[in-house]
């Protein structure tokens, strides 16, 4: 028996240059990505950025009745509407509203997109096109149409009369109810888009095995489907939630001028009033409240692993 | 005869009217235990079958019986079998341990009872250690056995897998198609398994059932399949083969005990040679199925008995084989050499064929013309 010489071992190659190298990569890389952010960077400075801070600049200022804004650096603007029970009662009447309306739309958006999303049918792109179709009329005619339905002697007043079924017309415009029912159906085109895309984990092999190891139809649903579902009812809810108390037009038109939300307050302050300040410090307050919601949102979809 | 664990009898899909029916009339009984493949190319029906018996496809026709019960119109969470999905179907909100348990929490299960039965089939699938893991921190192989430990977990009546295997890479298919089959065979559960690898169905099924346009050509044990194929297109998909067709002449002498003959079998412009096949063939054109490994190469003449001589027309080396492609009259016949036997042969050598009558098997109904025309 031989015995045979053990091999050298190869040359490792070096590891410092190794590294060096792989550092070099990397900020050479990081230079590339910097330089094609760039221009999409510029340009939310000059249109977002700028604009934001200006308006957090201009809720500091005074402003006077005769419009004049009075340079100076004052919290008055942030006082009044903190401690005036109207402004209260108006910012809490704005929040109610975006989760009222958040609520509803993604409870009569939900099924229409779970049956698009789940959908193989070869007209499923043209079912999301006439799902979203609603977006290429603009807010202001579907409002005007809501009128129609909803006033006093609309489609459904007049309906519900001949019928024999109502002695006075139901309000249902020119107050919160009117203002509800217009923004969910303006806003639901939004709700199935976010919630089709939110839908990803769900698949029918999902459902299918949970059929196959003993869950009936509605264990299916509130076991499996609904769970998957929930990252996408959360993103439809936050998006409905920002447009609905964002949104000016609908409830001044289905309002009539008693629904009184930040947006029109933030309005009249701005083109009644001239008070620019007072709306500046108004939508600030507007912006934390979307901040809130973001953080709430944030965190639940970390908890349900989104 | 022992009460079949499960029947299908005269079992149809038909998916419209007016089309070709996916599975067709389709028969099989299965006995408590065995692991059965349905084997076939993507399209023979194999998937609609173990769809309609997991209960997840309604039938057009037929019944399927369980324990001799009826369960072809049972709904999907009555029927307690354990199914397998080719993407594994683990739910993605659901940790490892939740995973397993969710099968017996549909069934009530006590949670203490829960806690025991999970874990004893995570330590099957030997991932005890993983339970409190998120199902997408893991491979496709452990995903794969968390699966099986979930279908097995509620004890199911069948054990149904669809191409579990085939979403894994060569080497863990292997591994897993071994640990498979040991746990099957530790659990005893009776298995319906679809696959469309012939090497998977023969390493680890009882039997096999070889489906083709939604019939079943051949229902058999492996060997059965492989070495008595009952088509054409049985002896094609499972294994290589080469076909001669020929007449077959007078029997030649009993072969065995099952009623198999010796035949001296014409096949035109080569020559007469020995085969076996199924008694009463005489008389009749018939398909000659010989497998490459069977055929005896020969470089030089006059070793073996009435040799068929013919060309070497592409070489295929792989280390451990040597496969040969073979030139003789109009033919090209597959066959395999030993690699250790030196010298490569050459595209253009002479090369010289036999075979033993026992390895030339005669397929039992006669060759369909327009087969032989193409």
């Amino acid at each position: 028996m031989t015995v045979l010489e053990a091999p050298a071992a190869p040359e490792r190659p070096k590891a410092q240059d190794e590294g060096q190298l792989e550092k070099a990569t990397e900020r050479r890389n990081r230079r590339t990505y910097l330089a094609l952010l760039l221009p999409g960077l510029l340009g939310l400075l000059v249109s977002f950025v700028f604009p934001l801070a200006y308006m957090v600049r201009m809720s500091f200022n005074q402003g006077s009745p005769d419009g004049v804004i009075v340079e100076t650096f004052t919290l008055d603007t942030y006082i009044q509407p903190l401690t005036d029970p109207y402004y209260w009662k108006v910012t809490l009447d704005t929040f109610q509203m975006g989760v009222v309306v958040g609520i509803l739309c993604v409870i009569v958006s939900y099924p229409v997109a779970l049956f698009l999303a789940r959908s193989t049918s070869k007209y499923r792109g043209l079912l999301i096109a006439i799902a979203i179709a609603p977006l290429l009329t603009s807010a202001v005619v579907r409002t005007y149409g809501w009128m129609v339905i909803l006033g006093t002697n609309g489609l459904i007043n007049s309906s519900l009369d001949g019928l024999g079924l109502i002695d006075t017309p139901l309000e249902l415009t020119n107050n919160m109810t009117g203002v509800t029912i217009g923004l969910v159906e303006i806003f639901m085109p939004y709700a199935i888009l976010a919630m089709i895309s939110g839908f990803g984990r769900l698949s029918p092999q999902l459902e299918e095995a949970a059929g196959s190891l003993g869950a009936s139809k509605f264990k299916v649903f509130t076991k499996v489907t609904l769970p998957l579902c929930l990252p996408g009812l959360l993103t439809a809810f936050l998006l409905v939630f920002v447009l609905s108390i964002s949104t000016f037009i609908t409830p001044r038109l289905l309002g009539g001028g008693s629904v009184q939300v930040l947006a029109t307050e933030i309005y009249d302050q701005t083109t009644g009033l001239l008070n620019w300040p007072f709306a500046a410090a108004l939508s600030v307050i507007l912006l934390v409240l979307f901040g809130l919601i973001i953080a709430v949102y944030q965190r639940l979809t970390k908890k349900i692993g989104g | 005869m022992t009460e079949s664990k499960l029947s299908i009898v005269d079992l149809t899909k038909r998916y419209a009217a007016g089309l070709e029916p996916a599975v067709d009339r389709l028969n099989m009984e299965v006995e408590e235990g065995h692991l059965v493949a349905l084997l076939g190319p993507s399209g023979c029906g194999k998937t609609t079958t173990l769809r309609m018996v997991a209960g997840l496809m309604d039938p057009t026709a037929g019944s399927i019986v369980v324990d001799g019960r009826e369960i072809t119109h049972t709904p999907v969470n009555k029927r307690g079998m354990g199914m397998v999905f080719q993407s594994y179907a683990l739910f993605p909100h659901m940790n490892v341990e939740q995973n397993v348990a969710f099968g017996l929490e549909m069934r009530q299960v006590s949670k203490a009872e829960q806690k025991a039965r999970v874990a004893a089939a995570l330590d099957m699938v030997q991932l005890g250690h993983l339970g409190k893991r998120q199902t997408k921190e893991l491979s496709g192989g452990q995903q794969q056995r968390i699966a099986l430990a979930r279908a097995l977990v509620v004890e199911p009546t069948l054990l149904l897998l669809d191409e579990p295997l085939s979403n894994l890479d060569a080497k863990l298919r292997e591994t897993m198609r071994t640990e498979i089959r040991s746990i099957q065979q530790r659990t005893r559960a009776t298995t319906l398994f679809v696959t469309h690898d012939q090497d998977e169905a023969l390493d680890m099924a009882d039997r096999i059932a070889v489906m083709n346009g939604g019939l079943i050509e051949q229902f058999g044990s492996p060997t059965e399949v492989y070495e008595r194929p009952r088509t054409h297109f049985v002896a094609n998909f499972i294994g290589q083969a080469n076909f001669l067709t020929g007449r077959v002449g007078a029997e030649t002498g009993r072969a065995n005990l099952a009623g198999e003959s010796y035949y001296k079998v014409d096949v035109e412009g080569l020559g007469q040679f020995g085969a076996i096949g199924s008694s009463g063939l005489a008389g009749s054109t018939h398909e000659l199925v010989i497998r490459p490994h069977r055929l005896n190469v020969s470089l030089h003449p006059g070793a073996a008995d009435a040799p068929l001589a013919g060309t070497i027309e592409r070489v295929s080396y792989t280390g451990d084989a040597l496969a040969v492609a073979v030139r003789v009259g109009g033919q090209q016949l597959q066959a395999q050499m030993l690699t250790s036997s030196g010298d490569l042969p050459r595209i253009g050598d002479a090369a010289y064929l036999s075979w033993n009558p026992e390895d030339a098997y005669l397929l039992p109904s006669p060759a369909k013309l327009e087969r032989l025309a193409s």
